[in-house]
């Protein structure tokens, strides 16, 4: 059995060699894997925002801008390379729909904001799952970088 | 003197917001009540303030397959209110009004659903009229929407509103007992910090 790491709302954790990362429940919330291959490193970040814009910007993680950029700094820091770091992510869904849009539509200003900053970091976006009406469970192996997502209703698709 | 975040409420505050819980909730359950043509009473509701994943804890686990109404609230007050709507609560609801019960969400069919965001929509109306009235405040409330998915996600939508503005989230809210059995349902009332700023300003209770 192989460890399972959790990852909670506007978190960030990181896996070596092996173990499986987990996010439960992504609404509106996107779960992001970055991944080197060569040394093995993972790391998975649930954010919940697009952009931080709070003073001081503390809670680097529940923000897409700070959260990619935070996580790429620590995993460098652990020995990755950027060039060699690629992304999968899931989530961004609309869970209720609204007429009149008087909440506006978080998932997808997650979903750009997400794509923004990845293509800013010079991350390879290499698969998603995003959008639509559900909500998703993300689970990340890091010795293979293979992504799987749980949905209600739907079959288990491999990212 | 104006919060800035939930957790700075002080008791006073506290007890004000519990006290619309309860009349709300209770105003709620008389609704419910002649729904389904069973006597409805209320426990003693609660003011939590919580952190993110502290929430999703207390609700029962992130994956949990739940059914939610939500309503957004514009006007004097902006916020959202919830009413998750867990399997007892379903099957109290079908079983009294049409006389059907499900094991799984997905034996809902057109009607029962369209029940449920109705008794979700009288309930979330009732609570949100008795709190005007009480405050002498305008609100006004967007149609229901509905959906079927993990309790998790549908807790993150209040969470994601106001996730701007502070880490936690509050809720306002307590079960129902019917038939002698404690239904856990879960109506949540989650203004925005301003909201909640004129909300005990005009209870007169802000700062004191």
């Amino acid at each position: 059995m192989e460890t399972k790491i959790t990852i909670g709302i506007a978190d960030m954790k990181m896996a070596k060699d092996n173990g499986v990362l987990i996010t439960y429940a992504l609404g509106s919330c996107i779960g992001i894997c970055l991944h080197d291959p060569k040394i093995r490193l993972g790391a998975m970040v649930h954010i919940m925002l697009p952009l931080n814009m709070e003073e001081g910007r503390k809670n680097t993680m529940k923000y897409a801008d700070t959260g990619i950029r935070e996580t790429l700094r620590q995993m460098e820091a652990k020995g990755a390379s950027r060039a060699r770091i690629t992304a999968k992510i899931a989530g961004g869904a609309k869970m209720f729909e609204m007429g009149g849009g008087t909440l506006g539509n978080i998932g997808q200003r997650n979903i750009e904001s997400v794509h923004m900053h990845l293509k800013r970091e010079g991350i390879r976006l290499l698969k998603e799952d995003v959008g639509g009406s559900v909500a998703r469970t993300l689970l990340f192996d890091v010795a293979s970088g293979t992504g799987c997502v749980r949905s209600y209703g739907r079959p288990e698709l491999i990212i | 003197m104006e919060i800035k975040d939930y957790n700075q409420l002080s008791s006073l505050e506290l007890d004000t917001l519990r006290e619309i819980g309860s009349i709300g909730t209770g105003n709620a359950a008389t609704a419910l009540s002649s729904l389904i043509g069973e006597a409805v009473r209320i426990q003693l509701p609660e003011v939590r303030i919580m952190g993110y994943n502290e929430a999703i804890d207390w609700i029962g686990g992130p994956e949990e397959i739940t059914a939610g109404v939500l309503v957004g609230m514009s006007g004097q007050i902006n916020g959202i209110m919830l009413s998750v709507q867990q399997l007892d609560f379903v099957n109290l609801v079908l079983g009294n009004m049409m006389g059907t019960s499900i094991q799984d969400y997905m034996e809902l069919g057109e009607i029962e659903r369209s029940a449920l965001v109705e008794v979700g929509n009288i309930m979330i109306s009732t609570f949100i009229s008795a709190l005007s009235g009480l405050a002498g405040i305008q609100i006004s409330l967007t149609v229901p929407a509905f959906t079927v998915d993990m309790q998790g996600a549908i807790m993150t939508v209040p969470m994601a509103a106001y996730g701007g503005q502070s880490d936690y989230i509050m809720t306002i809210g307590g079960n129902f007992v019917c038939q002698g059995k404690e239904v856990p349902c879960r109506l949540l009332l989650s203004p925005d910090i301003r909201s909640l700023n004129v909300l005990l300003r005009k209870l007169g209770v802000s700062g004191q």
